[in-house]
């Protein structure tokens, strides 16, 4: 007897793959309750109309009314717009305190930072950026004192799709430095040396090699901060009143809004925005199993 | 073993997505049964009394009140109107308990909670609303009618003839102005167009949502040469304004933080909210507030017993108060214009501290339902295209 | 430098000092980035805190923090968002870290379906999935074409409110409660742990009580952190259900006060990130805060 030998273990194996799927029944329950219900009731929602009776109509609107084509366009563009420069600094910030080189405290301090700062959004944000770049604001008094320079006579104005896209930005940056910080970590440092050791210079090693294995990641972190900002409402709301009417406004108003009153169209149009956010998500999925593949 | 559980689990699944399907398809959304047994009969004493039996139904009615023992209210923050101290004297005067529901609720939510809780007799449900004019019009079948003993000075245009509903009080269309920043105040409409005030004016709403912002625009056009029932000036006023984006107008809504950060320097609201904002300032920033001189814009609230309140009892008692003197005057208080001020006025019940602190207002116009359902009508669906991000300048 | 294969000591000696000496260079890039996003995220910070002293005319004061503090209202919403917020993260992990580990260790098949399922909430726009909650549970849910009241409409009393709101604010903040365990519970190796804990005679409860929390407990901290922030800020959830949480009180505030807002939104924001920092301190800061995706 190989007095090595180790007692078989005793975790039991299910001998029918039912009973395993009942370790996972309450969150199925809590997600059919309070997710799932919900998500059907819009989706039956869309196809009704103000007085219940079922309807193509409000579908039939998403794609013939000129409002809603554009709302979906300007929500796209700005989504797009915040998630690629999002993407890109935001990439930029993660590999600075990963890879970069930079004191281990400053990378600890800017991730709990983004945490708190992901989820800033709505009126405050919108305050804080109006009394930074706003007419009044003190970056753009310190310009003008000190520089001379007014950004307002540039043409520049905090409220337009310039300005909300860069306000945007103080929820866009955070979420991506949260998801690429691991991955950054997870570029094995031997394949840096290796690659040095094989003669690539720096640049060569992250065209060849960090950033295709990095690729999926960021692209998939993309397509989440895509998602992040085509989803905001609050923040677009407070800052222009309106006058760059998004999608999420426009849902907002049809079910919300003493006037317009009409939610099956909300909800169709919500159910326009789940398609591109599926879509998206999709890919997103696609894109993270490639990079698992990497990462493990 | 692995196979197996992969068949069966989309199978699974599809049977209880096809469970919660069939369940969502049947929550009911369509019209409630009548309640069984909350409605109480109004006791006949208490309509439309004449003043020598007031004594008596006032006190049968406070006892009924009392025996209910709390009232729920909606959409009543603390600074709107001085609801604070009104509450807190109803509360102290007989004895109540006020359970104040979602201060920050607007008039549709208001509407949404009498319907969410049609058969609900607990917390949840309002006894009494508070709402934008329309709306009391709108949704007679939800209210309990009800005439308080000063029913006879409440104008009548302001009242639905039945006791449905009633308006409490009002406010004018008026220009909150941070006169550190801009110490040039506009005296009318039309002031507003001076380019000294470049990218200074600002709604207090989304004018396609809030009603707020919606009869400001309304209110532009009566000095614009238009008239409550032709809003379209507004529009036209506005599209003026906003010069293609390089003009007065700026798009942000304002709030008083941003009229004191001096970002929106003139911000276009009801009297009343001026007038508590100065008073929040104390001073920093100095600010006045100006009624225009030309296009005077009433906008009147209106209030209703829920046909389907917990406490009807002492919904009435709490109407009562609010339209006795004591309660108009309170009102006053917060700058709002009781709907009784003129007969006030007249009977020269008004403290002369309040009335002067109460802008003049005279020769303000009130919409009917109709031409107010019209105007807004026309405004949220043009204002895009009027006025929106992408027209150019106006001739 | 030869781009082929070198081999041999002399070559390996220069790459060697090659490496140290890149190592030892200035990361100047790092450093610029940092500073730009520094700049970016701090100076709204400060704008709003300058404003926030302001409220004395032309001196600078804590007077609007002294006023927003000494607010009733303050005190009470602030209390109850919190005190939802602890619920909420309770429950949440009580239905997230069994679920990530049964999935990790009996039902792999799962995972896609239930991650699809805490990515829903990203997908669909929390004001669609507030609205369908309310309508669903503001009536009586009733078995399929029978009159089997199987739930009585969740709005009519102020516990039946309280869970629907606890419900809610589980559903948002599901995808990082869900991303932050089932990464906490990667790194850490559960399988093995369960089975040195199953060989050594534990039962499922111990296993999980003694062995998987205490070691994902960053993890939770940190997803925790992150349902805290969302909880406390939430406006829309809050303000359908009529409850009193701190999200609609600062909406409001900031509707009638000026200075008292900016006190308040500074404050929370620095509060909130203290937390974070002096958690990630006690923790040694072990593991990143795997919050976000």
């Amino acid at each position: 007897m190989a007095p090595s030998a180790v007692p078989a273990p005793r975790v039991k194996r299910p001998t029918s793959g039912l009973r395993a799927w009942l370790g996972v029944v309450p969150f199925f329950l809590f997600a059919i309750l309070f997710l799932i219900l919900p998500s059907i009731k819009l989706f039956v929602g869309a196809f009704a109309d103000n007085e219940g009776q079922f309807t193509f109509k409000n579908i039939l609107q998403l794609f013939t009314e000129p409002s809603i084509l554009n709302a979906y366009w300007l929500s796209i563009r700005i989504s797009a717009v915040t998630a690629i420069g999002g993407g890109i600094f935001g990439f930029l910030l993660a590999y600075s305190v990963t890879i970069g080189g930079l004191p281990k405290a400053l990378r600890t301090m800017l991730i709990t930072f983004s945490g708190v700062a992901s989820n800033f959004a709505g009126v405050p944000l919108a305050f804080a950026f109006v009394a930074t770049l706003g007419r009044t604001g003190f970056v753009t008094a310190l310009l003008k004192d000190v520089f001379h320079f007014s950004i307002y006579d540039t043409g520049f104005s905090l409220y337009s799709f310039a300005g909300l896209s860069f306000t945007y930005m103080y929820f866009q940056f955070p979420l991506m430095v949260l998801i690429m910080a691991p991955a950054l970590d997870g570029l094995k440092r031997e394949w840096r040396e290796a690659a040095e050791n094989l003669g690539a210079s720096r640049t060569q090693y992250w065209l060849r090699v960090a950033l295709p294995v990095l690729l999926p990641s960021i692209l998939g972190s993309m397509i989440l901060l895509f998602g992040n900002a085509f989803g905001a409402y609050a923040t677009a709301y407070a800052l222009t009143g309106g006058a760059l009417p998004i999608v999420t406004i426009q849902i907002g108003a049809q079910i919300r809004g003493d006037v317009l009153h009409n939610p099956g169209l909300g909800y169709a149009m919500a159910m326009g925005m789940v398609f591109i956010m599926a879509v998206s998500l999709a890919g997103y999925s696609w894109l993270q199993g490639r990079t698992e593949r990497w990462l493990r | 073993m692995r196979v197996r559980s992969t068949r069966r689990m989309p199978a699974a699944l599809v049977a209880l997505v096809a469970l919660s399907l069939v369940v969502a398809a049947c929550a009911p959304a369509a019209t409630q049964a009548p309640p069984a047994a909350t409605e109480v009969q109004a006791p006949a004493a208490t309509e439309a009394p004449a003043a020598t039996e007031a004594m008596d139904p006032m006190a049968e009615l406070v006892a009924a009140a009392q025996a209910e023992g709390m009232l729920t209210t909606i959409a009543l923050p603390d600074d709107w109107c001085n609801y604070r101290e009104v509450i807190d004297t109803f509360k102290a005067k007989y004895g109540l308990e006020v359970n104040e529901l979602n201060p920050d609720a607007g008039s549709g939510d208001e509407i949404e909670a009498i319907k969410a809780n049609m058969n609900n007799p607990g917390p949840q449900a309002p006894d009494v609303v508070d709402v934008g004019f329309s709306f009391g019009e709108a949704n007679v079948d939800l209210f309990t009618p009800y005439k308080v003993a000063t029913w006879d000075s409440i104008p009548d245009s302001a009242k639905d003839p039945d006791g449905i509903w009633y308006g409490d009080y009002y406010g004018v269309m008026a220009f909150l102005v941070n006169t550190d920043v801009q110490p040039e105040v506009p005296q009318d409409w039309a002031d507003l167009l001076d380019p000294m005030y470049q990218g200074q004016v600002a709604l207090s709403g989304d004018p396609r949502v809030s009603n707020q912002a919606i009869q400001a625009v309304y209110a532009s056009g009566l000095a614009n040469g238009g008239s409550l029932d032709n809003a379209q000036p507004g529009l036209d006023f506005f599209a003026q304004l906003n010069a293609g984006g390089s003009g007065n107008f700026i798009p942000v809504i304002a709030n008083n933080g941003l009229v004191a950060k001096g970002e929106t320097p003139v911000r276009i609201t009801w009297d009343y909210n001026g007038l508590s904002a100065i008073d929040s300032f104390a001073g920093n920033p100095a600010a006045v507030l100006v009624v225009p001189a030309s296009g005077r814009f009433g906008g009147v609230y209106v209030q209703a017993i829920s046909a389907y309140a917990p406490h009807p009892n002492a919904a009435k008692l709490w109407m009562e108060f609010l339209y006795s003197d004591e309660g108009q005057i309170l009102w006053m208080k917060g700058y709002c214009h009781p709907i009784r001020e003129e007969d006030m006025r007249a009977r020269g019940v008004i403290p002369a501290d309040l009335l002067a602190k109460l802008p003049d207002v005279s020769g303000a116009v009130f919409p009917s339902n109709e031409q107010l359902a019209a105007a807004a009508t026309l405004i949220t669906g043009q204002w895009d295209t009027v006025v929106g991000a992408n027209v150019q300048a106006a001739p | 430098m030869s781009t082929q294969a070198s081999s041999g000591p002399a070559s390996n000696e220069r790459s060697r000092a090659a490496r140290i000496f890149t190592r030892r260079a200035f990361p100047l890039w790092s450093w610029l980035w940092f500073i730009l996003g520094a700049l970016y995220f701090i100076l709204p910070l400060y704008a709003t805190l300058d404003f926030s002293l302001r409220m004395e005319r032309d001196t600078i004061g804590l007077k609007a923090y002294a006023e927003a503090f000494a607010d009733p209202g303050f005190a009470r919403t602030f209390g109850y968002s919190v005190f939802l917020a602890v619920v909420t993260i309770l429950v949440s992990i009580l239905l997230v870290v069994p679920t990530a580990y049964w999935i990790r260790l009996r039902l792999p098949e799962a995972r896609r379906i239930v991650e699809f399922i805490t990515l829903l909430p990203f997908v669909i726009p929390a004001i669609i999935l507030v609205f369908g909650m309310i309508r669903i549970y503001s009536s009586p849910v009733n078995l399929p074409f029978t009159d089997i009241r199987l739930l009585a409409p969740l709005t009519t009393s102020k516990f039946g409110t309280n869970v629907l709101i606890v419900a809610g604010y589980i559903v948002l903040g599901l995808p990082y409660m869900y991303r932050s365990v089932d990464t906490g519970m990667r790194t850490v190796d559960v399988r093995t742990l369960t089975e040195a804990a199953q060989s050594l005679g534990a039962n499922w409860l111990t296993i999980m009580a003694r062995v998987v929390l205490p070691n994902v407990r960053t993890a939770l901290l940190s997803g925790a952190l992150l349902t805290f922030a969302i909880v406390v800020g939430e406006v829309v959830l809050a303000s359908y259900l009529g409850l009193p949480t701190f999200g609609p009180y600062l909406f409001l505030l900031g509707q009638h006060r000026a200075y008292e807002p900016a006190a308040l939104t500074f404050t929370t924001f620095l509060l909130t990130w203290a937390a974070m920092g002096i958690i990630q301190l006690v923790t040694g800061g072990q593991g990143q805060v795997a919050g976000a995706h």
